[in-house]
């Protein structure tokens, strides 16, 4: 591998910099707990938290550039499972703001138990959440509360699942293999993870 | 022949047949011509291939394809006013040629009314285009047939205004008598009396009014709201197929040709032109004016987006009636004066 | 008669009887209606010509690329991601390709960040290249497709010399650019990178799409009745981009001068100098214009590229078999339609734990219905039109 250039000695000033817009806007936030690996300003906030972080940063990063899920579970259908051996089961909902002058980013997270996945609503504060929110919802069977129009975005009328969640599994893929993974590599989650090593 | 000539249902089935042929053929080729001067202005070659040479049988090739294909009536549709729309369009501009002159003695009746006729008779194509808008039962055809209905109205105005400004510097309404007007000398340098044709003796913005208005009659770019295809899919014409959708296309370009003609015997002298004997040489000469009209028809067509329907009524309402009203107070002010 | 203030500013202008009291009409346009891209669905209550509110359905071209993206790996999810907003394939993989890359803290070398950038910003010159000829179709005037489309053509068979591909090109490999084919091994120097003849065709073409720029500055931004059908319609106030997320050409023209390309350093952008165009009232006409002026940059930037281009490799060293670290990563890029994101979450194996894509048509669309209710149908296509959406960039 090359020398990174996240760690290299002459990033030093631009790191400083990143970790002082991160402690700012998480101070702002009123979140505790923040990283900003990889150049990504990730801010974690409590579930009551949610609307006033937003609220909070919306002057200063009044960009709404995207909101969704991710389910984190230990029992998957389909890809790799987590790492985290003592990882409890949940919903990650992020969302990404940004400024429109000098480029900061800043992506809130707030963890939501499966058995009680509701969060308020961020149309109030973003109107640009709507669809996004809508999404979350189908794909994730994640619970908005004070949503307009609580619908489904994309998927047709009488769907049933939340295909992003990690247990629903790729039908087609289940009733036959996707025929890539004969090739040199293979593909998550196959058993064979000698497959691809031969050079 | 003259025992033909003098039987007047013998006669009237000779010019009956004469228009029918003029009308269809003149129609093809404006087709023709539409099809590769689109092309040209687009960088592209159009027709090539049909007829062997320069895709001259085109639209003859495009009018056995559409009737080749199946006549569909959507179930929901009124089928007698669905049915009669398209003859009612073509009928229409098959009236108007009635009254064209095409030589002193070649028209077939020269009415003393003969351009009130015109545009009367003209205005029906309209008709036609509102019948399938409303029997389509389809909402982009409704929507098209409605809007021209209102773009009639708005541009009918205009258009007759145009007209009367004619009328009264010809001082009559017969079409025979509108090119002998302009026939006459309109000044003499010398001894030579110089005749013009009323486009240069101050009927321009009559002229000019006419040909916007005659783009709105014939829902031509940038006046094409009733068919507007990013909009409403094709309008009127949406539900319609083979042969019925055929008379559309044709009466399109019958209108052309006959509205056309229209301005150039209004306008630009119809079949005469100085030096030359217009017994002889008049239908070539009005087909030759004719062209020069068709050819700016084609090429606004391929060169301008289309306007919205406020902007074209007020367009009609504040600046071509107004404007109408004024030239037409200039001209006969004139009239009077000199 | 119910209707907010913005509607009742339209009645001003065309007065519809508000005495006459009929019932709306609904009006489905799409998902086939020629208009809307694809298949987009709107469903409008329309009061004659005047538009009360409006429905946008969207999914008739889900396929689902988030979950895909989770049993794919990562070298494979490259060829995914160019399908996503298939007007600019090549600029689609740069965000992507660049996450995958800086999780792993690898670097592309720079004769690689040179060609992904001549080619993004070619892949940038052919989607608007096809917006400023395809917006005028939808007002109605037919003849600038073909001029436009013309040069496109040129652009694309520039992208097609180098990566085989017109509209798909999956040349991007997570530390480089794919070597030419035939190449050998990916580490050495290859005096084959680039096709022959490349950069003075290159030249070539970018002074055609300089003349075509200034063809359609006459044919189309001076006519007298696209000016009419454009300027003060659809009117996107800052606030209103912003809260919404519309990004690119579409937020610039409301006055927003900020374009990801000067902030950030996916491509080495910063070494080159362009001039982002920023409009003024948000409306169809700024957008429009704001594309017309981003060709003209695009082809600057692109003459400076070939003028700088360094030697060296196309492929940084990475592992034969790509496995990304745990860690996640947002990385952004200004696309030709605006901002499209990866956010990826690795969980150290060979795809993605979970894959976020942002797209910028999902938002610039997401927009429009608060910004047709009370406009005229045929403002509904202008406006439409003007916000430059692929369905597959707004449906994934």
């Amino acid at each position: 591998m090359t020398e990174s250039p996240f760690d290299a000695a002459q990033e030093a000033p631009a790191r400083e910099a990143l970790a002082d817009a991160a402690a700012r806007f998480a101070d702002l936030a009123g979140s505790s707990d923040f990283t900003f690996e990889h150049g990504t300003i990730k801010l974690r906030v409590e579930r009551d938290g949610w609307i006033p972080a937003h609220e909070a940063l919306r002057t200063e990063l009044p960009f709404f550039s995207w909101l969704a899920g991710v389910d984190w579970a230990r029992d998957v259908a389909v890809g790799d499972p987590p790492v985290a051996e003592d990882l409890e089961d949940h919903y990650e909902v992020m969302s990404c703001l940004a400024d429109v002058t000098v480029g900061a980013s800043v992506i809130l997270s707030v963890d939501l138990p499966k058995d009680d996945a509701t969060l308020e609503t961020l149309t109030p504060v973003y109107g640009g959440a709507e669809w996004h929110e809508r999404e979350a919802h189908e794909m994730f069977g994640i619970d908005f509360r004070g949503h307009p129009n609580l619908v489904k975005l994309y998927l047709p009328d009488g769907f049933e699942g939340h295909p992003l969640r990690k247990s629903f599994p790729l039908l087609s893929r289940e009733v036959k293999p996707w025929p890539g993974t004969v090739d040199v590599e293979d593909m998550p989650s196959t058993e064979n993870p000698e497959a691809g090593d031969r050079s | 022949m003259n025992v033909l000539f003098d039987n007047f249902w013998a006669l009237l089935g000779i010019k009956l047949l004469l228009i029918v042929l003029v009308v269809m053929t003149t129609a093809l080729v404006v087709i023709y011509a539409e099809l590769k001067l689109g092309a040209h202005f687009q960088h592209r070659i159009g027709p090539y291939f049909a007829g062997g040479r320069w895709g001259w049988a085109q639209p003859l090739a495009d009018a056995l394809k559409f009737l080749q294909k199946e006549d569909i009536i959507p179930a929901a549709a009124d089928r007698v006013v669905f049915k009669a729309a398209p003859m009612v369009s073509l009928m229409a501009y098959f009236a108007v040629v009635v009254i064209i002159p095409f030589s002193p003695r070649l028209v077939v009746q020269d009415l003393d009314v003969g351009i009130f006729y015109a545009l009367a008779a003209g205005s029906l194509g309209t008709l036609g285009v509102l019948m399938a808008g409303w029997s389509s039962a389809n909402k982009y055809s409704l929507m098209g047939g409605l809007r021209a209905a209102a773009q009639l109205i708005a541009y009918e105005l205009p258009l007759v205004l145009a007209v009367v400004g004619v009328v009264i510097q010809a001082g009559t309404m017969s079409m025979v008598g509108i090119v002998e007007a302009q026939a006459e000398p309109a000044f003499h340098l010398g001894s030579v009396g110089i005749p013009l044709p009323f486009v240069l003796q101050g009927q321009l913005i009559g002229f000019i009014i006419f040909m916007i208005a005659m783009l709105a009659e014939l829902s031509r770019t940038p006046f094409d709201l009733p068919m507007a295809e990013s909009e409403l899919v094709m309008g009127y014409l949406t539900e319609y197929s083979g042969l019925r959708f055929t008379m559309f296309f044709l009466a399109e370009y019958a209108g052309i040709f006959v509205m056309s003609a229209l301005v150039s015997t209004l306008f630009l002298g119809g079949y005469f032109l100085p030096g030359l004997p217009s017994n002889v040489f008049g239908p070539v000469i009005l087909m030759g004016k004719t062209s020069v009209i068709i050819f700016l028809i084609i090429w606004f067509r391929w060169t301008w987006p289309r306007v919205r329907e406020d902007q074209l009524q007020g367009f009609a309402w504040r600046w071509l009636v107004p404007l109408a009203l004024a030239n037409l107070a200039v001209t006969a002010t004139l009239k009077v004066v000199f | 008669m119910t209707m907010d203030p913005r509607a009742a500013m339209h009645h001003s202008e065309v007065a519809v009887s508000v005495e006459l009291q009929t019932p709306d009409m609904t009006l489905n346009l799409g998902p086939q209606h020629p208009s809307t891209h694809g298949v987009l669905r709107l469903v409008a209550q329309v009061d004659g010509e005047r538009v009360e509110s409006v429905e946008p359905v969207v999914g008739y071209m889900h396929r689902g690329y988030e979950k895909l993206a989770e049993v794919r790996t990562y070298p494979q999810i490259t060829a995914l991601v160019n399908r996503i907003d298939w007007t600019s394939g090549f600029a689609n993989e740069i965000a992507f390709v660049v996450g995958a890359e800086r999780l792993m803290g690898i670097e592309a070398p720079p004769r690689a960040q040179w060609i992904r950038l001549i080619l993004t910003e070619m892949a940038r010159m052919a989607n608007h290249l096809v917006f400023v000829s395809s917006y005028p179709l939808e007002l109605g005037a037919t003849t600038p497709m073909f001029y436009a489309l013309h040069e496109r053509e040129r652009v694309l068979d520039l992208i097609e010399g180098v990566t085989g591909g017109r509209f798909h090109p999956n040349f991007n490999r997570i530390g480089g650019v794919k070597p030419a084919a035939g190449g050998g091994s990916s580490q050495k120097k290859l005096a084959q990178d680039l096709p022959k003849g490349f950069i003075d065709e290159t030249r070539f073409a970018m002074e055609k799409v300089f003349e075509i720029c200034d063809t359609m500055d006459k044919l189309i931004v001076g006519n007298e009745i696209f000016r009419g059908r454009t300027i003060g319609v659809g009117v996107i106030p800052p606030d209103q981009a912003l809260a919404y997320g519309v990004s690119g050409p579409n937020m610039r023209a409301t006055g927003i001068d900020f374009d990801i390309r000067k902030v950030d350093d996916y491509l080495p952008y910063s070494e080159f100098d362009f001039d982002v165009p920023v409009g003024e009232n948000g409306d169809c006409f700024d957008r429009y214009m704001m594309r017309l002026h981003e060709i003209r940059q695009s082809a600057r930037i692109i003459l400076q590229a070939l003028d700088t281009l360094p030697s060296g490799p196309l492929q940084a060293k990475v592992p034969r078999i790509i496995k990304i670290p745990r860690g996640e990563i947002y990385v952004r890029s200004e696309n030709p339609k605006g901002e499209m994101g990866y956010h990826i979450i690795s969980e150290g194996g060979r795809g993605p734990y979970r894959l976020k894509v942002r797209t910028a048509s999902f938002s610039n669309l997401s927009v429009l219905q608060w910004l047709l209710a009370g406009v005229l149908i045929p403002d509904i296509i202008a406006i439409l039109g003007s916000l430059d959406f692929v369905l597959g960039d707004v449906d994934r």
